[in-house]
């Protein structure tokens, strides 16, 4: 048994992936348990709007954080900082002629509790504190947007990224290592296909699959769930298709750097924890430490969520989103050329072939094509063709070499 | 052999069906080399596949024979030398690894090849038909191809390399590991495809199986050991060979192998300007004297490779002796 | 007489309908080398591992050392699978190291000392480098050193040569016979038909029965081929196919296994070739018994 004991941990220690993985997954975790796993919202970003407002959010203490101020607004100008999330803007006040109006962000469900909870708390105290008798004003609470504060509602739109994570880039690194653990990837190499058509054609089913799934999900938390959809198809389908092109890009990545299905899984669920748990999707981002929060705004993730939230829920349009937009589409165009050139890689030969013989009548494959393979380093050098070969090779078969060659055995011509 | 001339080979008459396209006299490397980082694995080789013939690449492991495979099936470049090959729509290729998808049925795999090789599905249809059933695959057509034995598994290889009747047909170690009697299914299918008029190549293990084959190249550590027919080649060997049944003492004794339950010896020529016999190599010395066939060319071949370089490093260890 | 080392005595075994053995007789005795030979999926991997224990038969009976299989017999045996059977990412002496301990350094039988558990001296060079990372002759030096290492009374090899240099395998069967000499028993498989001059006596295996068993030239008997020569041997090729018969070209020749000069002729027709007769080989009378058994199963 002693001898069993040996050779495990010899094994492990040359398998770098399931150390990594042993050393990295416990430091995610530490990291989002120890900083990141909250759902206390210390800091409330509040907008005011018409006069006095902001003296009004003042007052109000902690945990509210004035971002905002327009005196000569009103509750038109204050909704559309909410909808449109500018500041991170998750309440407002509103004051003007008539009761103070307070409206809280529903999308945002934690700080939204919070605030219910800060403002309940302030008006006991102002009841407290003030002489009996005389009248209080109450401000008009209203929570917008997921007025019941349900969980379901910020979870689904989340669970659509979660899903085009999961298929995008676990589902599809699995199945582009499958063809090199088979060891097809060389057949594909030979036959004249475009790199480009194996490639796509590649990936194509895993979009559609993903797409499929969204759907799904989307038409059952509808449906069953009640989650509004508010916003536009279209933004949504935008976002929904940049980001998959971040997925499917890292998907395939990935499998260019898995020699078999194990170690593509073990990469692809070293890069979907982080962002399960760092994206928003669970824990609120502003309950995660400033100093470890620079790590959700690399996530792919975190930019999706609030697509799918602010389109969901919120109605907001392209332009407030221009932001994840941007940083979305760059990603996505950076990750699918990378992926796309090292699939190719696998794909061409080095360099390009030089020599060919008469082509058949008929489309010209691209087989032709030279992929310039960044540091491929070889490069083919169209050498002079050596010493002649000797006189009376004519008829003679194949593998005659030329004369001058080393060892004993070596073909002359014989005949 | 016999008195067949050398251009024994199918005649232009038996190319029957093929469309007629001026094909060149040879495809293959001129002096190609093949460089992974310091590391040479092929070195100057240079090798003709002549259409109508099967021209045999016989070697061990880590020789080359992959490498030279894969650049004559355009998946790998070579760095530099010149290297004479058709389209890639008119080479079949056989990778080590069969190259079949295993999660795929039979007809499955024969339909994705015959689209990727832009074959019209009813020619495709008949040639499967026609080579499953001689291959004796027919009954096996929807088992998926995970599911077949070794053997089935490298013809279901063979047939779809084959499939679209190319130019130049590369096939690597298409019968190591598998039985006889699925071995000699396989020569058919390579006998048919070179009566088809492509130039084969054929990397094997087997040097009786080598011995069938027009044309030979033996290659060592990249570069080329022995190449031309097998007659040639077996002309070539210098020195002779003895037979005996005992492994001899002394210096011969490196010289010495084990085959078929006894020992062959190599005794190599004697260098011009040498006083005479080493020490150990009086005349008359036991065992008759043998004459050598493909596989003692070729074993002799690497051994004096392997004596050279020892007596040059000095020291050097002899790999795959498990003594 | 000393017992065999290893017996069978009218071993079956049946997997739900299909008979993979059926009713094997095998003895094998202290320093011979017997050599299987079969298609894939004749029985020969069904055989050997019930020989292990692996497996249990449905019939017959095994007999190893004169007892059944067990956990003790198993430590006087020495086995090389077809895989090899060592870890990848460990080293050789890595793994012999392993295997050693796994096999508990018997002695063995006539009280022969402690296995070894160094590696051998031409195995040194490459004792750092893991196994996945050595050129295929290596690992199977490697395989053989590690089924050696605990000095084994019974050696069974699957396929030990398979993708190697002729050189290379002459060495591994240099090994064989080393331990033959020492009194080793040896069952071997392989598709090399060279090798199998190598054993003292064959025994052919096809659709699970054994078919023909001794010596090569005794299994070959009087079997002979019909050797065609021709130019136009694409045109021969292609009549003897329509006419049935299995041919295969050999250098600038075709051999039918199978079928007389006469038979040969006709079913050239107006080809112009000259039809002999020659002895067959070990590998076509082979190709001929599996033929034939599998054609006497065959309904009728």
């Amino acid at each position: 048994m002693w001898a069993m004991i040996v050779k495990e941990f010899r094994q492990l220690r040359r398998d770098r992936r399931t150390l990594a993985m042993m050393i990295v997954l416990p430091v995610i975790l530490l990291i989002v348990f120890g900083y990141a796993a909250s759902f206390d919202v210390s800091k409330i970003p509040t907008v005011a709007a018409g006069p006095q407002a902001a003296a009004l959010v003042h007052s109000l203490g902690k945990p509210f954080d004035l971002v905002a101020a327009a005196p000569d607004e009103g509750r038109a100008w204050a909704q559309t900082q909410l909808r449109n999330n500018t500041n991170g803007a998750d309440v407002a006040v509103i004051t003007g002629s008539g009761p103070t109006q307070v409206l809280i962000d529903g999308s945002q469900l934690f700080s939204a509790r919070t605030a219910l909870g800060a403002l309940a708390a302030v008006q006991e105290k102002a009841l407290a504190e003030r002489a009996s008798g005389s009248p209080v004003q109450r401000p008009q609470v209203t929570v917008l947007y997921n007025p019941e504060l349900k969980t379901s509602y910020i979870m689904i739109p989340g669970l659509c990224g979660v899903i085009l994570v999961f298929i995008g880039t676990i589902i599809t690194s699995l199945g582009v290592v499958r063809e090199r653990q088979t060891g097809t990837l060389e057949q594909l190499a030979v036959m004249p296909l475009r790199p480009r058509d194996v490639f796509l054609g590649k990936i194509t089913p895993y979009f559609t699959v993903a797409c499929l799934d969204l759907a799904i999900v989307l038409a059952i938390g509808v449906a069953v769930f009640g989650v509004p959809f508010r916003g536009s198809y279209a933004v949504f389908g935008l976002g929904a298709l940049l980001f998959l092109f971040v997925t499917l890009g890292l998907g395939v990545l990935i499998s260019s750097v898995s020699e078999n299905q194990g170690q593509a899984i073990q990469l692809s669920v070293m890069v979907m924890l982080p962002q399960v748990l760092l994206s928003g999707l669970i824990f609120p981002l502003t309950s995660i430490a400033v100093g470890v929060r620079w790590i959700s705004y690399i996530l792919p993730l975190t930019y999706f969520n609030e697509i799918s939230r602010g389109v969901m829920l919120r109605a907001e349009p392209i332009g407030p989103l221009w932001q994840p937009f941007v940083f979305l589409a760059l990603l996505g165009l950076i990750v699918f050329t990378l992926a796309s050139l090292r699939f190719r890689s696998f794909l061409a030969p080095a360099a390009p072939r030089r020599g060919r013989g008469p082509a058949p009548a008929g489309p010209q494959p691209a087989g032709a094509e030279a992929v310039q393979e960044a540091g491929a380093g070889a490069g083919t050098v169209p050498a002079a063709t050596g010493p002649a070969a000797p006189a009376g090779q004519a008829g003679q078969s194949g593998a005659a070499g030329p004369a001058g060659q080393t060892g004993p055995g070596s073909a002359g011509s014989g005949r | 052999m016999t008195g067949s001339s050398p251009a024994a080979g199918p005649s232009p008459g038996d190319r029957a069906g093929r469309a007629a396209t001026a094909s060149p006299e040879w495809w293959g490397t001129e002096e190609a080399s093949v460089r992974y980082g310091d590391k040479l694995a092929l070195d100057h080789v240079t090798f003709r596949a002549v259409p109508g013939r099967i021209s045999a690449v016989v070697g061990g492991d880590g020789a080359g024979r992959t490498t030279l495979l894969r650049c004559l099936a355009g998946a790998h470049a070579v760095s530099s030398g010149q290297v004479r090959l058709p389209v890639a729509l008119r080479i079949g290729y056989l990778p080590a690894g069969s190259g079949i998808y295993p999660d795929l049925s039979v007809d499955e795999n024969l339909a994705f090849r015959a689209t990727a090789y832009q074959l019209p599905a009813a020619a495709a249809r008949e040639r499967s038909g026609e080579l499953l059933e001689r291959a004796g695959l027919a009954s096996a057509r929807g088992r998926l191809a995970g599911q077949l034995s070794g053997g089935m598994r490298q013809k279901l290889g063979v047939i779809a390399a084959m499939l679209h009747r190319p130019d130049l047909l590369v096939l690597d170690e298409p019968t190591t590991g598998v039985d006889p009697v699925s071995r000699a299914d396989l020569w058919w299918l390579i006998t048919r495809a070179a009566a088809d008029g492509a130039a084969v190549v054929l990397a094997t293990s087997y040097l009786d199986e080598a011995e069938r084959a027009t044309d030979v190249l033996a290659l060592d550590a990249g570069r080329e050991l022995a190449a031309g027919t097998p007659e040639e080649i077996v002309a070539a060997m210098p020195g002779t060979l003895r037979a005996s049944d005992a492994r001899p003492e002394g210096e011969a004794g490196q010289r010495a192998w084990r085959r078929g339950g006894r020992w062959r010896i190599w005794d190599p020529p004697v260098p011009p300007g040498q006083p005479g016999p080493a020490a150990g190599r009086a005349a008359g010395q036991p065992g008759r004297v043998l004459a050598p066939d493909l596989q003692d060319a070729v074993t002799v071949a690497i051994l004096a490779r392997e004596l050279a370089a020892a007596q040059a490093g000095n020291g050097q260890p002899e790999g795959g002796d498990p003594r | 007489m000393t017992q065999p080392l290893a017996q069978c005595v009218g071993v079956s075994k049946r997997f739900g309908d299909f008979v993979a053995v059926d009713g094997v007789d095998l003895r094998l005795g202290r320093g011979e080398v017997v050599g299987l030979l079969g298609a894939n999926g004749a029985g020969k991997t069904t055989l050997i591992r019930m020989l292990l224990g692996l497996l249990a038969t449905s019939g017959g009976q095994v007999l190893l050392f004169g007892e059944p299989p067990s956990r003790r017999t198993r430590q006087r045996i020495g086995y090389v699978p077809q895989t090899l059977g060592l870890y990848d990412d460990l080293t050789p002496a890595e793994n012999l190291a392993f295997s050693s301990a796994a096999f508990g350094g018997q002695p063995g039988e006539g009280g022969r000392q402690v296995m070894a558990s160094a590696l051998p001296e031409s195995l040194r060079p490459y004792r750092r480098t893991v196994v996945g990372s050595l050129p295929l002759g290596v690992q199977r030096s490697v395989a053989f050193a590690q089924a050696l290492a605990h000095q084994p009374d019974l050696l069974i090899l699957d396929e030990p040569t398979s993708g190697v240099d002729p050189l290379a395998r002459a060495r591994l069967w240099e090994t064989v016979a080393i331990a033959a000499t020492a009194g080793t028993g040896v069952l071997v498989t392989t598709h090399y038909m060279d090798e199998a001059e190598e054993c003292d006596r064959l025994m052919v295996m096809a659709d699970g029965r054994v078919v023909a068993e001794g010596t090569a030239g005794q299994i070959i008997g009087g079997a002979r081929v019909s050797v065609v020569e021709t130019r136009s041997w694409a045109a021969a090729f292609d009549a003897l196919e329509a006419a049935g018969l299995p041919a295969a070209l050999v250098g600038r020749t075709l051999r039918v296994p199978g079928a007389d000069p006469a038979e040969v002729r006709r079913a050239l027709g107006p080809v112009e070739a000259s039809v002999t007769g020659a002895p067959a080989t070990l590998e076509e009378r082979f190709f001929e018994l599996t033929l034939s058994s599998s054609r006497a199963r065959e309904p009728a």
